[in-house]
């Protein structure tokens, strides 16, 4: 029989093994899980302020307690990779109320301010698409378990936000005229912020450890394809055009990947390509709302502590 | 007396699932009564809560599916606040979906 001992981490993970505890993990790949658990943490806590900023401006009472409820979900998934993090070794109040606003790590997309209901809706149909891409596959093939069990709820609320991005689309574009106009130029800013949202193409990326610890399943153009074949086809059902075509089994963008783009303006110039260098140095730098949004759930924090 | 048609559509409001949690409409105890006239259904329909954030999905879900039940021409429907919904109104079956999505019922 095969002793504990001699079974090591990388047969573990090799096997297809799950991992249960900190005191199973080696240095490098609990420092990778807990990098991803931040990212996926960040994300879904900023969504939260992102989309209250536009929830605000929902069309009725029963359109805005879905959006609140929208958000509810959003701050309840970012405490179960915060909660995972603390158990890890890592301080929630540190990550959530300490750090510098430039030091969260969530998709640059939602630096950008969404202001109105139909960018709302509009998130929910392609940046919450992209969350569901990214999680589902991390629920279908992580290897650190805790968290793999703690995505079945995510998922399904997820499913809740992606319907009511894809049932008010459809509404608003069936309404046509000034509504639709609308639709169709947040679709315009937020489609390419989306793709881009998967990060470097595969061809760029020679290493991921996050594959190779299992800590999710798909390459980064794996998961772009499987976003673009469920929004292209949705939207183009719609009547909404979106950059991008169907080519055999795979998507294409109908524009140069990566290209400049403009925040304050909202607008991408398709003429204009530019390098993965200059697209970092723009994630680096954050973008408009970057401040603002941290501030909010920051800036009464220290406000309410009652001191020792 | 229980027409087919009304036999037919209590069956088509149980393969509508709430949006937010894994159990149909009919074991979550939302649907307050059905009554069928020629091909016009009225249904007595509550929400778990005043506040139910999913109001409109579940209205569209529930047209959607009965106007694609042969004989349904039109469907009315009046929501109900009285007696409020309590999770007493859960079908065994509805109950247990919830318990093992990890909901204390």
């Amino acid at each position: 029989m095969e002793s504990s001992n001699s079974v090591t981490f990388e047969t573990l993970l090799k096997r297809g093994e799950l991992i249960e505890s900190r005191s199973e993990m080696t240095p490098d790949y609990l420092r990778e899980l807990k990098h991803t658990l931040i990212v996926s943490g960040d994300t879904e806590l900023i969504s939260a302020p992102a989309y209250y900023l536009a929830a605000r401006k929902a069309p009725s009472v029963n359109a805005f307690m879905t959006g609140i409820a929208i958000i509810q979900d959003e701050l309840a998934h970012a405490h179960i990779a915060y909660h995972i993090l603390e158990e890890l070794g890592e301080s929630q109040e540190a990550l959530i109320f300490k750090r510098d606003p430039k030091a969260f790590r969530y998709p640059y997309a939602f630096d950008v301010p969404l202001e109105s209901w139909t960018e709302l809706v509009v998130a929910n149909a392609m940046y919450d698409q992209a969350g569901f891409c990214l999680l589902g596959d991390i629920h279908d093939q992580c290897s650190y378990g805790p968290w793999k069990r703690g995505l079945v709820k995510v998922m399904a609320e997820e499913n809740f936000h992606l319907r009511n991005g894809r049932n008010w689309s459809k509404r608003i574009s069936q309404a046509g005229g000034a509504a639709r106009e609308e639709l169709q130029r947040a679709v315009d800013w937020m489609f390419p912020l989306t793709v881009e949202w998967f990060g470097l193409p595969d061809d760029l990326k020679q290493h991921s450890a996050q594959l190779e610890y299992r800590l999710k399943g798909l390459t980064n153009d794996q998961l772009r394809q499987q976003w673009l074949s469920t929004v292209v086809p949705f939207m183009e059902s719609i009547g909404i055009r979106v950059p991008a075509h169907r080519d055999g089994d795979a998507y294409v963008l109908d524009y140069p990947f990566p290209c400049t783009f403009d925040a304050p303006a909202k607008r991408w110039d398709f003429k204009d390509p530019c390098t993965w260098d200059s697209v970092m140095a723009r994630w680096r730098a954050r973008g408009p709302r970057n401040a603002e949004m941290v501030a909010l759930f920051q800036e009464s924090f220290s406000k309410f502590q009652v001191r020792a | 007396m229980t027409t087919a048609l009304q036999t037919r559509v209590w069956a088509a409001l149980a393969e509508i699932n709430d949006p937010e949690m894994p159990v149909n409409l009919v074991d979550l105890g939302l649907i307050y009564g059905i009554e069928v006239v020629g091909g016009m259904v009225r249904l007595r329909l509550t929400f778990t809560a005043m506040g139910c954030p999913a109001t409109d999905m579940i209205m569209g879900d529930i047209r959607d599916r009965l106007l694609a039940e042969p004989g349904v021409e039109s469907v009315a429907i009046e929501i109900v606040w009285d007696p409020p919904w309590t999770s007493a109104r859960l079908t065994p079956d509805g109950r247990g979906a919830l318990l093992a999505w990890g909901l204390s019922v």
